[in-house]
């Protein structure tokens, strides 16, 4: 199926966070792969460590207490945990983009969003100013921004949060990334709005071939516009599958609850649910973070982690579970 | 069925001041002639995009904001006549459920406090007595009584919002209003509260204005959907006519897009253009012309009225009124 080499390859990442008190443990050995051209949804509840990670190959992780304890980013063959800053700050807003959740406080509200867009470009491309700002009108009528010409001298406060959003996805696009990380860009916006968003995405991935590294919670985002789908839990990926198999044949518990505890289109059935809350990072259960919560739950699980395997159906269809996971890691 | 609350041409002007004065220079009509009514024992989604007024709504049928103009009957009695003691023998009646558990609670206060101020407040109960409803109230929410003496910052978001929901139900109201009790909760957890507030609602037989964006949940909870869009009621019907039988265009949008959990079906129709207007300045007619799909000349300038297009189908859209 990918016949290139990956564009992304995280392996075995962990992202620790050392506070006063203890260790967080945001990501725990994740390995994850993006290819040329897909979109990869990364799935999970707050605080599961899909941000950690998405900040992680940015490298954009406070340090300290933020902390890498093992593991590698490639990126075109690169390790990013090896570079230095100087050679991050090339990459970042340039090879690789990141839209963020609020629109709202990602823009600098005493600039004009002309002036924001020009700055990226001029940042890492050698054009002048007149000539950064022809391409950032481009890149606004690209992203279908109402009136691109006016819009392009007014400042964020001016804008509703799907302007504010376009503007976003425009800087993030003008030095043409092969890779756009896309973290929770529509949450903050109305149900009308996030259609247009995640449809504009979807556009421009075709057209410019980049990848996408989309995070979110919302699982109906997640079957319209992902291929690949990794889903996290307590900061390790517990599945990991292409969007169909995720949806038709589920295979962690974690999985399967979440799907099942979505309202269904028959009304006022009970809800099935996962009981219990998501462990604090600092203080994760022994064994499989998710087994206090989980029905289908056996003695391994209590006391070893399970790896991400592949499932003996599906080569294609990983899932860490001690359930699919015949003989033990060691 | 007997009515709960009737809500008749509720309007909410807020003012705007400006200039050297600070005088009134226009007004946003937050919520603009709406009136619908309340079943005893029904649960009323209140559907709408940010800044569409049903949090406003909510808050007017309860009287914690004094409307403009229009009435609100509970159980037959003017809400908005009555005063002083009157309105705090009422108010023990109707409560409300708020979207941020993590905003809503006080963190002064241990869960105790929180769950048996009102009850001490009216009166009701002290003492062991006190105590005895207090642990009543959290078996009930499912929570356990040995975090009695706890503060908020102790407790997951699922767990703050059964404490809110505790606190609703301390003075055995018969309407509550839920102002997107889900939204700020992860979906595992937002599935165990929807199930708890749809036993509640059954083992009381409660009244609810269920207020949220999530169509999946109202439609799943509800027996009557109402949809909002700039302060005004555009369409309302029983729930499951309303997700079956759509008529207003914005209506039908939304359900549109409502991204579908089926990724072998990716036909995505498309989205409505452009943004929700300012409420500052709303468009004239319908307010939805500006982006609907079936415009006509008629829409820019007549305000549509109300059409009944089957018993319990109301619809505000000149397409339909001929």
């Amino acid at each position: 199926m990918h016949s290139q080499d990956p564009l992304l390859d995280i392996q075995n990442l962990s992202t620790f966070f050392h506070t006063e008190e203890n260790i967080v443990r945001s990501v725990r050995n994740v390995d994850l792969t993006i290819y040329p051209g897909e979109t990869v949804a990364l799935v999970g509840e707050s605080g599961c460590g899909k941000s950690v990670t998405a900040l992680s190959a940015m490298r954009l992780v406070p340090m300290p207490p933020g902390n890498f304890e093992n593991g590698r980013i490639l990126f075109k063959g690169k390790d990013l945990l090896q570079a230095s800053e100087l050679e991050m700050q090339k990459i970042r807003g340039n090879e690789i983009g990141m839209i963020f959740q609020e629109p709202m406080t990602s823009l600098n509200p005493i600039f004009t969003i002309g002036d924001q867009i020009i700055e990226a470009i001029c940042l890492h491309q050698d054009k002048s100013h007149d000539e950064a700002r022809i391409l950032a009108l481009k890149v606004l009528k690209k992203v279908a921004m109402p009136s691109p010409e006016t819009r392009i001298d007014q400042y964020p406060h001016e804008l509703s949060g799907g302007m504010k959003q376009r503007v976003m996805i425009a800087m993030s696009i003008a030095c043409k990334p092969s890779l756009l990380i896309a973290d929770e860009p529509t949450t903050a916006l109305d149900v009308t709005i996030q259609a247009q968003i995640l449809d504009l995405l979807d556009e421009l991935r075709k057209e410019t071939q980049m990848s996408i590294l989309l995070i979110t919670h919302n699982l109906g985002i997640v079957a319209q516009y992902a291929d690949r789908v990794a889903v996290m839990y307590s900061g390790k990926i517990v599945e990991l599958a292409s969007v169909e198999n995720i949806f038709a044949s589920p295979s962690h518990p974690y999985t399967k609850g979440l799907l099942n505890s979505l309202p269904k289109d028959t009304i006022s059935v009970k809800l099935e649910t996962i009981p219990g809350a998501v462990p604090h990072p600092a203080f994760l259960p022994e064994g499989c973070a998710f087994h206090p919560r989980c029905a289908e739950k056996m003695g391994e699980c209590e006391r070893e982690i399970p790896e991400l395997q592949s499932l003996d159906s599906n080569p294609k269809h990983q899932t860490a579970c001690w359930l699919y996971n015949k003989t033990p890691a060691l | 069925m007997k009515k709960i609350l009737q809500v008749q041409s509720l309007k909410k002007y807020f003012p705007i001041y400006g200039g050297l004065l600070s005088r009134v220079i226009g007004e946003v009509k937050a919520v603009d002639d709406v009136s619908f009514d309340i079943n005893e024992g029904e649960i009323l989604g209140l559907v709408g995009e940010s800044g569409c007024g049903k949090t406003t709504v909510g808050r007017m049928t309860l009287r914690l904001l004094e409307p403009t103009s229009g009435k609100v009957l509970f159980e037959g009695t003017d809400l908005l006549s009555l005063k002083g003691k009157e309105l705090a023998m009422i108010r023990p009646k109707m409560q409300i459920i708020f979207q941020d558990p993590y905003s809503s609670l006080n963190p002064r206060f241990t869960v105790e406090r929180i769950i048996g101020e009102a009850l001490s407040v009216h009166g009701l109960a002290q003492g062991s007595e006190l105590r005895k409803k207090i642990e009543a109230l959290m078996e009930k929410v499912g929570l356990s009584k040995m975090y009695l003496k706890r503060f908020p910052h102790e407790f997951s978001g699922g767990q703050r919002q059964r404490i809110g929901i505790a606190r609703a139900l301390a003075l055995n109201p018969k309407y509550i209003v839920c102002d997107e009790p889900v939204s700020a909760l992860d979906v595992s957890i937002q599935a165990q509260i929807i199930n708890l507030l749809q036993s509640l609602q059954k083992e009381d037989n409660l009244s609810l204005m269920f207020i949220s964006h999530d169509l999946n949940v109202v439609k799943h909870l509800s027996q009557r959907t109402a949809v909002m869009y700039l302060g005004k009621i555009v369409e309302l019907a029983p729930t499951e006519l309303l997700n079956r039988k759509a008529a207003h265009p914005y209506t039908q949008a939304l359900l549109a897009s409502k991204p579908s959990l089926d990724p072998t079906n990716r036909k995505r129709p498309k989205p409505l253009q452009g943004d929700v207007p300012s409420p500052l300045n709303p468009p004239s007619g319908c307010h939805f012309h500006p982006r609907c799909p079936n415009v006509v000349d008629r829409c820019k300038t007549e305000t549509p009225r109300q059409i009944e297009l089957e018993e319990g189908h109301t619809v505000y859209c000149h397409l339909y009124d001929d």
